[in-house]
């Protein structure tokens, strides 16, 4: 990791030094080790600062929409899930690839920063969980950047092991009864500070459903009906851009297993209309599952 | 002095929630934070009395996420309030640390003076007492000491309890506290315990003069640099136990609905959006921006008490790690160029 930090700083200090970047997004170390966090360099100066860690989790692709508006050129450095991320980002016209500088990193599978400052924040009794390999990276199944400009470090193979939709098939099995009761406790525990929404690469519009007046499409009610509403649309919009970095599920405080949800569909998008995996591959112009629309689309559901 | 068994807890619970509800902190599901005790079930849910705090705050006990405040019948063009939702039913709160309390003396700042009196929260409030665990051990990122909250004796609790272990020491030190402790009375032995002796906190954060210098520092660039890791979304004010921003909205069906409002967020694009569109604080650096501010200079400039209670609770959920202890850290060593 650390040979991989020094490499990130030599190759941003380069890349601000002849200006091809204007700025530069890794992390950077806070007081603590855990306390790793989105950092963008604008000078070699700062280029010091950043690091690649076994706590660098977080989907830094997401940073990027901070410079949709703008021109400035972006050098970012991408895992699995970062450089699906961008890819996302690219088809919905986000962000162009002519902007980008991607340093990408096949990544071993990190810690979660959240878990560490939960286990040290003495709110918890006894460890929350394990602070080994977090739940999203032990579920990943691309851990090698899809697109980079740079690699640094060789392949490594996907962590995941066992069956993918394994939950999905638990839930899909269950009577509508228990499914409905089995949504309602896990929903109704939503404090709707909308983490999930804003951690989201695929979350990129600009004004978001939750967010309109008029009309009103969903309740700002805290209870279960405006809670499921709010899970239920956020999760449809999903359906074909769901890159899988479990960023939702894990910055979320009261644990809503929000994966489980994606994971549904991603794999009904995956069945019928697919084979379909979000944000696999960059092809100019072509467009995710579900972004658009032919005359001859069947419709013998209506 | 007055003592309670631990193991007399659970009665002591079961007497208090005969006449009131009884909030206690506990772990419910994947949740933690007060909950009813009637709600609690045993073979799923946890105590946490003795866990530093919960995630959640007890603010809700006073001032709920989502609470009714009247019922709108409407008849042509006439518009009528069919039932108002102020309520008054007795509320305990039991085990509340010193810093979550210091969050509803500051919601008392905001919805009882200065000329204006929320009835809905007055209601509430005055139904309302405050048993509290008095902390003698800091955690991490503990910094109450240093924004004004006593952990040991801390204000506005109706009673104290002092954890030695296998007992809870019991002061009573208001009226509404002499009320719930007759309720328990025959629980309570009389007997001499050692109290346990304070520790020195982990964190110091030097508050002295930092909402003076805040006033000189709106434009300061150093606030780009802080917000860039921010997501902007509502985690830390919703589990703040002093934030109290609110909205105002109203549900109908046909010609009849209700009126409610919900706790809001400053970090929502939504929350200062004009009704002509316009939004003074567009920009995620300017909401960021407002909410440190508003924790450490304005309210401390209406109120004269800082609005943050150093519970360091958003330090602990931030998804992106953002530290309220590194900015005051910041504030204090930033220069300014007069």
């Amino acid at each position: 990791m650390k040979e991989i930090t020094n490499k990130i700083q030599e190759i941003a200090s380069r890349l601000l030094q002849e200006g091809q970047v204007d700025v530069f997004l890794a992390w950077e170390q806070g007081g603590e080790a855990f306390q790793t966090r989105p950092y963008f360099a604008r000078t070699v100066e700062e280029a010091k600062n950043l690091v690649f860690n076994e706590y660098s989790i977080h989907n830094i692709a997401n940073s990027l929409l901070k410079f949709r508006d703008g021109q400035e050129k972006i050098g970012v450095v991408a895992k699995g899930c970062d450089s699906r991320g961008i890819v996302r980002l690219m088809e919905d016209n986000q962000i162009s690839r002519d902007r980008l500088y991607i340093i990408g990193i096949p990544c071993p599978g990190m810690k979660d920063p959240l878990i560490a400052a939960r286990n040290h924040s003495g709110f918890n009794k006894a460890n929350e969980s394990e602070e080994g390999i977090a739940k999203k990276c032990r579920d990943c199944i691309q851990p090698n950047p899809v697109i980079y400009d740079e690699l640094i470090g060789e392949e490594v193979a996907p962590h995941f092991e066992g069956e993918r939709f394994a939950k999905v098939r638990e839930i899909e099995a269950m009577s509508p009864d228990e499914r409905y009761k089995f949504f309602e406790d896990t929903l109704s525990t939503c404090i709707r500070c909308y983490a999930c929404r804003q951690v989201c690469v695929a979350c990129d519009c600009r004004t978001c459903i939750f967010d309109e007046m008029k009309p009103q499409w969903v309740g700002r009610e805290n209870n279960t009906t405006d809670n499921m509403m709010y899970h239920i649309v956020k999760a449809s919009h999903m359906a074909g851009r769901c890159i899988e970095c479990g960023e939702c599920e894990r910055v979320c405080p009261v644990n809503i297993p929000l994966m489980v949800i994606n994971q549904k569909l991603i794999k009904d998008v995956d069945e019928f209309f697919g084979p379909y995996e979000a944000g696999m591959k960059y092809e100019e112009g072509v467009k995710p599952a579900l972004s658009m629309y032919k005359e001859d689309d069947p419709d013998n559901f209506l | 002095m007055k003592v309670l068994s631990k193991e007399k807890l659970q009665t002591a619970f079961n007497k208090l929630n005969e006449g009131a509800e009884v909030f206690v902190p506990m772990q419910k599901g994947t949740q933690s934070g007060f909950h009813p005790w009637k709600s609690f079930e045993s073979d799923k849910d946890a105590l946490m009395l003795d866990a530093l705090n919960v995630y959640l705050p007890p603010k809700n006990v006073v001032f709920p996420q989502t609470e009714k405040m009247y019922s709108i019948k409407q008849k042509g063009v006439e518009i009528n309030i069919d039932e108002t939702f102020e309520n008054y039913d007795p509320t305990i709160i039991f085990g509340a640390r010193g810093c979550d309390i210091k969050g509803i003396l500051a919601m008392d700042d905001v919805f009882l003076t200065k000329g204006y009196e929320d009835s809905f929260y007055k209601a509430r409030r005055q139904n309302n007492t405050i048993i509290a665990n008095a902390c003698y051990e800091s955690g991490p990122n503990c910094f109450c000491s240093s924004m004004e909250v006593n952990p040991t004796d801390p204000a506005g609790a109706d009673v104290i309890i002092r954890d030695t272990g296998k007992e809870y020491v019991w002061e009573t030190k208001t009226e509404k506290g002499e009320a719930v402790t007759a309720v328990i009375a025959d629980l309570l032995e009389e007997k001499e315990v050692k109290l346990p002796e304070a520790k020195p906190f982990k964190q110091n954060v030097d508050y002295d003069g930092v909402a003076e210098k805040l006033k000189g520092m709106f434009e300061h660039p150093m606030w780009d640099k802080l917000a860039e890791p921010c997501v902007n979304c509502g985690m830390c004010t919703y589990v703040c136990p002093s934030c109290y921003c609110f909205d105002i909205q109203v549900k109908m069906w046909g010609d009849e609905g209700y009126r409610f409002r919900c706790w809001d967020s400053c970090m929502y694009e939504e929350y200062t959006r004009e009704a002509g569109g316009g939004n003074p604080r567009g920009a995620a650096k300017e909401r960021f921006r407002n909410r440190f501010l508003h924790k450490l200079e304005f309210f401390k400039e209406r109120y004269d008490t800082p609005l943050c209670t150093g519970c360091g609770r958003c330090i602990a959920v931030c998804p992106n790690g953002i530290n309220i202890i590194k900015i005051i850290e910041q504030v204090k060593e930033a220069e300014i160029n007069e």
